[in-house]
C-alpha cells in the first residue's frame, strides 16, 4: 500500500545527480581557491628550503624549547585524523542509519590530516636527509618508532577504509563519464577505470566488499586508538613534569576524538553549503553530531580534570612550578581561555537544544578545533620551559618561545595542503557515499513496505478479533503511510 | 705525572690556543715595560731507576704582586760540575708554568755520587733572569715482592753508593706505598708511609680489598716524594694481589637503552601490528578477488561458448 | 712465576717510560713547532721515535702527535671492564667555571652552550645555596638513549653515553627526554672559525668533532683522553680540585692534582649522593654535599640579574625534590 507517487528509481537518480554534480564543474571560485592554496604551499616550500639550508636555527626553537609548533601541529593533525574512525566506523558498527551521507567526508578528513600529520615530524627533523636511517638502524624501543609504525599502519588502514566504500561510486563515475573530449576528461576516465578495479557490481563483488568493510570497520578502531596513545607516549615516556603522566594516552585519545569530530562537523557544514547538499546533510545530522561532540567534550573535560587536578592537589616540586606557571604565571591567560573556551563553552552551548543549530554548532566547532590546536601547544611548550634544572645564564631566546614566520609559513602550507587535497578530492569523487545513501533509501523503502504489511495484518487481525467479540464486520481500510526518506 | 696531564692541552689544541694566547701575550708584553720578577723551583723525578726528569716550575709576579705560573718561558738547564756549567737543554714552560727535560742516562757524577742541575731564565723578553740550582744524590729504589707469598708484603729497598764505591743502605727515608690506578696512584691504606730501617728497607703489607683487573693483577708502587737528597723516586711492580674483577657477563644485554630490544617488547609489537597487517592482507586479497571477478554477462558468455 | 712477573714488569716499565717520553717529546715538539713557525724557521729538536731511538729533526718536518681516532664500532663498544664515574665535591667548588672553560676549549664549543655548566642552586629558601657543576650524568638507565629511534646515541660498556653525529637524524627526542637539560642541538652550521679548526678532523663519536648541523651534542667524558690515560678536560681544569674522575671497577677516582682516593670511601666519608636520585636514571656522576665550605656561597640575588630571564621566580631556582 505504498504511496504510488513515490518512485524509488527516480529518487536514486536524484541522489546520484546531486552527488556527481560537483565533479563536473570547476567554477571560477574553485580555481581562485586552489590558486590561493598553491601560493601558500609554494611559500611554505620556499621557507622549508630556507630551513633545510640554514638549519632549524631559522625557527624560533632553541635548546630548551626544542620541540615547538611543528610537533604541536603534528599532534593536532593526528588528533583530527580520529574523526573518520569515530564517525564512520563507530556509527557503522552501531548501524546508525543517519551516518550515510557524512561518512565519506569523515574518512577523507582522516586520510588527509594523517597524511600531513605524518609530514610534520619530518619537517621538524634536523637531518631529513638521513630518514633512511630509521629503516637501517631503527630501534623498536623508541616511542618515535612506535609512532612511525602505528601511523603507517593507520595511514594504510584509513586509506583502505576510505577507498573500499568508494569503489562502487568510482565505478559509477566511470560509467557516467561517457564523453571524454578534453584531456582532463580522458585523464579522469583513466583514473576512474584504474581505481574502480573492475567493479561490475556482481553479487560476489558486493559480498566481498561488504565483508571487507565489516573487517576494516572493526580493525580500524583499535588502530586509531593506538595511534593517538602512542603519539602521547613520545611525551609521556619522558620524566618531564607535565608529561610524566599516566592518563596521557586516554587524554590524548579523548582530545583527538573531540577535536576530530568537531572537524567533521566543519567539513559537513562546508560541503553542505558549497555543494548544496542540504537535502541530505540535514539539521538532524548536526543535532546528532552536536550531541556526540557534547559527549566527547564531557569525556575530555573529565580527563582534563584528572590531568590537572591530581598534580595540582599535590603540588610536587617540579610539577608545581609548571602548574603555577599555567595557573597564574605567564601561560595563565592562554590556559584559562582554553579551559573556558574549549571545555566549558561547548558544554554550555551544546547542551541546550537551541545551541544545536547548524550555525551555533559550526561556530562552536571552529572554537573547538582552534582551541585543540592551541592546547597541543600548551601541552608541549610550557613543559619544555620548566625543566628540572633551573634555566640560568642562557641567551635570552633560549628561555622564551613563540613560533616565528618560518614555522608559521611551513605549518600554514601544510594546512593549505590539507585543504587542497580535500578540494581536489571533492572535485574528482562524490563527497557522499552514493551507494550507501541508496542503500539507505532501499532500506527505508523496505521498512515502509514492511510496516505497511504489518499494519495491514494487524488491522485484519484486529478486525477478526473484533468480529469474534462483536460478531460484526469492520472496515479494513488503513491509511497509507508516506515513506519518509531518512534525510527529511 | 701532573706535567703530563697538563701537557695534553698542547697536544690537543696546539696551534690554536697557543697562537691566541701568544698573541695576547705579545700584546701584554708591549705594554709592560719592566720585566716580571720570576722564581724557579726545581724538582727531580726518577722512575724505575732509569728515566730521570728534571722539572722546573716557573712563577712570575703579576701586577698585583701575586706569583702565578709563567707560561711559555724559556728555561735553560745546565749540568754544574766543579763550577763548570754544561748546557743540557732548553724547555718552555707550559700552562702550569712547568718546563721539563729528560736527563741523559749516564750523567757524570761528582765525588759524593751526586749531580747538580741549574735552571736559568736568561735574556727573556718578559721575565727577569732567574737561577736555581739543586744537588741530588743518585740512589736506587727497588720494590721486592715475595712471589708465592699470600702475606702481601712489599719490601722497598733504598740504596746508594758510598765514598769508596760500596753499596750502602739509606736509613730514615720516608717511602710511600701506592696502588696504580687508571689516572694516578692511590695510597694503599690510610697509613701508607714507612721509613726505611738500618738496612734501607721498608716492608709494607698491602690490604686485601684492593680491586685488581679481571685476573686480580694490579701494579703496586713505592715512591719517595720530595726528598731533599734524592728528589722524587718511584718504582713499580706488578702482582696478583688484587680482588678479581668479575667480568660483566653481558656488556650489551637486551635492554631499552641498548640497540637490541627486550624480547617481550618485540613480541608485543610484532603480535599487535602483525595482526593488523595480516588483516590488511586479507582485505587486499579481497580487493584482488574483486578485481579478478567476472561480470554476470561474461560468465553467461563463457557458458555459452562452452556449450 | 717470578720470571713472568719480572718480565711483564720490565715490559711495563719500558712501555710506561716510553709513553711518558713520547708524550713529553710531543708536547715539546708542539711548542717548538709553533715557535719555529713564528720566529726561527729552521729549528732542530730531539725526537724520540716509537722504537726508542732519539734523533735530531727539523721542526718543520715534524707533525703533531695525533693518533687516529678509534673506529665507529670500537667507539660504540667502549673500553671493556671499565665503569667510569665522576665525583663532584660541592664543598670545594667555588663557582669559578674553570671546568667549563677547559671543556669549551677542548671541544671547540660555541660560547652559548656549556657541556659542563655551573649552576647556582638552592634547594629551598631556608637552605644554603651552593654551586653545582653539571656535566652529562652518563646515566645507567639513560632516558635519552632509550628514546633514540636510530641508535645514534648509545651506551657503552664502560658506562659512557655518546652520540654518533653521523647517524643522528636530529629528531631531538633525546633532548626532551633528558631530565637534566644536558643536550644541545646544532641549530645552524658551525661558525666559520670552527670549521677552519675542526673541519679536517677525522670524525669519531669519541671526539664529537667536527660537529654537524642538525645533530645533537653533549658532554662525552672525553673518551679520547681516557684512552690516552688522561683525565677529562673539566677534571684537570678544575683549580679547586673539586672534580674527581676514575674507574668504578678500580674503586678509585683522581682529581686535577693527581690525588687518587678510594671511590667508595670518598662517598662514604662525605655522604655522597646523586642528583634527583628518585628519577631512577642512575647517574654515573656523584656529588658530595657542600659541607664546611671555605669560600663564599653563591649570591642568589645577584644571580637573578644574570639570569636573562626576567620572570624567573625563586621557585624556579630551586631544584626539584
Ligand atoms: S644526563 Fe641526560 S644526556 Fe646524559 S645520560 Fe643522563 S639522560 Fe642522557
Ligand atoms: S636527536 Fe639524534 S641522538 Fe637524539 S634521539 Fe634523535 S636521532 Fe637520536
Amino acid at each position: 500500500m505504498i504511496n504510488e507517487k513515490y518512485d524509488l528509481k527516480k529518487e536514486i537518480e536524484i541522489v546520484r545527480e546531486d552527488c556527481l554534480r560537483p565533479t563536473r564543474r570547476w567554477g571560477r571560485s574553485t580555481q581562485i581557491w586552489i590558486g590561493c592554496l598553491l601560493i601558500m604551499i609554494g611559500w611554505g616550500i620556499y621557507c622549508y628550503i630556507h630551513q633545510l639550508r640554514q638549519g632549524l636555527g631559522v625557527t624560533a626553537m632553541r635548546n630548551y624549547v626544542s620541540w615547538g609548533l611543528y610537533i604541536s601541529t603534528f599532534v593536532f593533525f593526528i588528533g583530527i585524523s580520529h574523526s573518520g574512525t569515530l564517525v564512520s566506523a563507530i556509527l557503522r558498527i552501531t548501524k546508525q542509519e543517519w551516518r550515510r551521507p557524512i561518512t565519506r567526508s569523515a574518512e577523507l578528513l582522516t586520510f588527509v590530516s594523517l597524511l600531513f600529520g605524518g609530514i610534520m615530524p619530518i619537517i621538524d627533523l634536523g637531518r631529513p636527509d638521513r630518514l633512511v636511517n630509521l629503516v637501517i638502524f631503527g630501534r623498536v624501543q623508541s616511542p618515535l618508532m612506535w609512532d612511525i609504525i602505528s601511523i603507517c599502519t593507520y595511514f594504510v588502514g584509513s586509506s583502505v577504509f576510505l577507498f573500499l566504500p568508494m569503489i562502487p561510486d568510482i565505478a559509477l563515475c566511470r560509467d557516467r563519464l561517457t564523453v571524454c573530449e578534453t584531456r582532463f576528461d580522458k585523464f579522469r576516465k583513466w583514473l576512474y577505470t584504474k581505481m574502480a578495479i573492475g567493479w561490475k557490481g556482481t553479487k560476489t563483488q558486493w559480498h566481498l566488499l561488504e565483508k571487507s568493510m565489516t573487517i576494516m570497520t572493526i580493525i580500524i578502531i583499535p588502530v586509531a586508538v593506538s595511534v593517538h596513545t602512542v603519539v602521547s607516549y613520545i611525551f609521556a615516556m619522558t620524566l618531564r613534569p607535565g608529561w610524566d603522566s599516566t592518563v596521557f594516552g586516554p587524554y590524548f585519545v579523548a582530545g583527538a576524538l573531540y577535536s576530530g569530530s568537531a572537524g567533521v562537523i566543519l567539513g559537513m557544514a562546508a560541503f553542505r553549503k558549497l555543494y548544496h547538499l542540504e537535502k541530505y546533510i540535514t539539521k538532524r545530522h548536526f543535532d546528532l553530531m552536536g550531541r556526540i561532540v557534547l559527549a566527547l567534550t564531557l569525556i575530555y573535560a573529565y580527563l582534563n580534570l584528572n590531568e590537572y587536578w591530581i598534580p595540582a592537589y599535590k603540588m610536587a616540586t617540579s610539577e608545581g612550578h609548571l602548574l603555577e606557571d599555567l595557573f597564574y604565571g605567564s601561560y595563565s591567560k592562554l590556559f584559562w581561555t582554553l579551559q573556558f573556551g574549549t571545555v566549558l563553552l561547548p558544554i554550555l552551548i551544546l547542551s541546550i537544544p537551541k545551541g544545536r543549530t547548524v550555525l551555533m554548532i559550526s561556530i562552536t566547532c571552529i572554537i573547538i578545533v582552534i582551541g585543540a590546536w592551541v592546547k597541543r601547544y600548551v601541552i608541549v611548550v610550557p613543559t619544555l620551559l620548566h625543566p628540572f634544572m633551573p634555566i640560568q645564564e642562557v641567551p635570552k631566546d633560549w628561555s622564551t618561545y613563540f613560533p616565528n614566520w618560518v614555522e608559521f609559513s611551513i605549518t600554514g602550507a601544510c594546512l593549505a595542503g590539507i585543504f587542497l587535497v580535500i578540494t581536489l578530492f571533492s572535485k574528482l569523487f562524490p563527497m557522499m557515499a552514493i551507494w550507501e545513501v541508496e542503500e539507505g533509501l532501499l532500506i527505508e523503502h523496505d521498512r515502509q513496505l514492511a510496516i505497511d504489511i504489518r499494519l495491514k495484518r494487524e488491522a485484519s487481525e484486529r478486525v477478526i478479533n473484533i468480529e469474534k467479540l462483536n460478531g460484526e464486520k469492520v472496515s479494513t481500510e488503513v491509511e497509507p503511510i508516506k515513506p519518509t526518506v531518512i534525510t527529511s | 705525572m701532573k706535567s703530563i696531564i697538563i701537557n695534553r692541552y698542547f697536544l690537543k689544541k696546539l696551534g690554536f690556543t697557543i697562537a691566541v694566547s701568544s698573541i695576547l701575550f705579545n700584546i701584554s708584553t708591549a705594554q709592560i715595560t719592566e720585566k716580571r720578577t720570576t722564581t724557579i723551583q726545581l724538582s727531580f723525578y726518577k722512575k724505575a731507576n732509569i728515566s730521570k726528569t728534571i722539572v722546573g716550575t716557573v712563577k712570575a709576579k703579576n701586577e698585583e704582586g701575586k706569583f702565578l705560573p709563567a707560561i711559555n718561558a724559556k728555561v735553560n738547564f745546565y749540568l754544574v760540575n766543579n763550577n763548570a756549567q754544561t748546557f743540557l737543554k732548553a724547555a718552555y714552560t707550559n700552562k702550569a708554568g712547568k718546563a721539563n727535560i729528560i736527563l741523559p742516562e749516564n750523567l757524570p757524577l761528582d765525588t759524593g755520587h751526586c749531580f747538580t742541575i741549574a735552571a736559568k731564565i736568561e735574556n727573556d723578553k718578559v721575565f727577569e733572569d732567574a737561577v736555581e740550582e739543586l744537588r741530588y744524590k743518585e740512589a736506587n729504589l727497588e720494590l721486592k715482592l715475595a712471589p708465592y707469598d699470600t702475606s702481601r708484603i712489599a719490601k722497598a729497598v733504598l740504596k746508594t753508593i758510598g765514598k769508596n764505591g760500596e753499596v750502602i743502605p739509606v736509613q730514615d727515608v720516608e717511602i710511600k706505598f701506592y696502588v696504580k690506578r687508571l689516572f694516578g696512584f692511590m695510597p694503599a691504606a690510610e697509613d701508607y708511609t714507612l721509613a726505611t730501617d738500618e738496612n734501607g728497607e721498608a716492608s709494607f703489607t698491602y690490604p686485601k680489598d684492593i680491586m685488581g683487573d679481571t685476573a686480580g693483577i694490579l701494579t703496586v708502587v713505592a715512591r719517595i716524594d720530595d726528598n731533599e737528597l734524592f728528589g722524587n723516586m718511584e718504582y713499580q711492580a706488578v702482582t696478583a694481589w688484587g680482588t678479581v674483577l668479575l667480568k660483566e657477563k653481558e656488556p650489551f644485554p637486551r635492554a631499552l637503552w641498548e640497540p637490541y630490544a627486550p624480547l617481550p617488547l618485540i613480541i608485543t609489537i610484532a603480535v599487535l601490528f602483525g595482526g593488523v597487517w595480516f588483516t590488511y592482507l586479507i582485505i587486499f586479497y579481497s580487493l584482488y578477488k574483486i578485481k579478478k571477478e567476472k561480470s554476470d554477462e561474461q560468465i553467461e558468455f563463457e557458458a555459452i561458448i562452452k556449450q | 712465576m717470578n720470571d713472568d712477573l719480572n718480565k711483564s714488569r720490565r715490559n711495563f716499565i719500558k712501555k710506561a717510560s716510553l709513553a711518558a717520553g713520547i708524550t713529553l717529546a710531543a708536547g715539546a715538539i708542539g711548542i717548538e713547532k709553533f715557535l719555529s713557525a713564528k720566529s726561527v724557521p729552521k729549528k732542530k729538536t730531539l725526537v724520540l721515535t716509537p722504537d726508542g731511538k732519539v734523533y735530531q729533526a727539523n721542526c718543520g718536518e715534524l707533525k703533531e702527535f695525533n693518533p687516529p681516532p678509534v673506529s665507529n664500532l670500537e667507539a660504540r663498544k667502549g673500553i671493556p671492564n671499565k665503569k667510569f664515574v665522576m665525583v663532584i665535591d660541592e664543598a670545594k667548588c667555588d663557582g669559578c667555571k674553570a671546568c667549563t672553560e677547559a671543556c669549551q676549549s677542548m671541544h671547540f664549543i660555541e660560547s652559548d652552550r656549556e657541556w659542563i655548566k655551573v649552576f647556582k642552586m638552592q634547594d629551598s629558601e631556608s637552605t644554603s645555596p651552593y654551586f653545582f657543576p653539571k656535566p652529562c650524568f652518563h646515566c645507567d638507565n639513560p632516558p635519552c638513549t632509550k628514546v633514540c629511534p636510530v641508535n645514534a646515541t648509545f651506551k657503552r660498556q664502560d658506562g659512557i653515553v655518546l652520540i654518533d653525529n653521523e647517524r643522528c637524524i636530529g629528531c631531538r627526542s633525546c633532548m626532551v627526554a633528558c631530565p637534566y637539560s644536558t643536550r644541545f642541538f646544532n641549530w645552524s652550521h658551525p661558525k666559520a672559525d670552527q670549521i677552519a679548526e675542526t673541519g679536517n678532523m677525522q670524525y669519531s663519536p669519541e671526539l664529537s668533532l667536527p660537529r654537524r648541523m642538525g645533530t645533537v651534542e653533549k658532554c662525552d667524558f672525553c673518551p679520547d683522553m681516557i684512552r690516552k690515560g688522561l683525565l677529562p678536560a673539566c677534571v684537570s681544569g678544575c683549580a679547586m680540585d673539586a672534580i674527581y674522575f676514575g674507574d668504578q671497577n678500580e674503586d678509585a677516582v683522581t682529581n686535577a692534582s693527581g690525588v687518587t682516593v678510594k671511590f667508595s670511601q670518598l662517598l662514604e666519608d662525605n655522604a655522597g649522593y646523586r642528583h634527583l636520585e628518585d628519577l631512577g636514571t642512575e647517574p654515573r656522576v656523584y656529588y658530595l654535599p657542600p659541607k664546611n665550605r671555605k669560600y663564599p656561597k653563591p649570591d642568589m640575588n645577584a644571580s637573578g640579574k644574570e639570569l636573562n630571564q626576567t620572570e624567573m621566580k625563586m621557585g624556579d631556582m630551586r631544584m626539584s625534590e
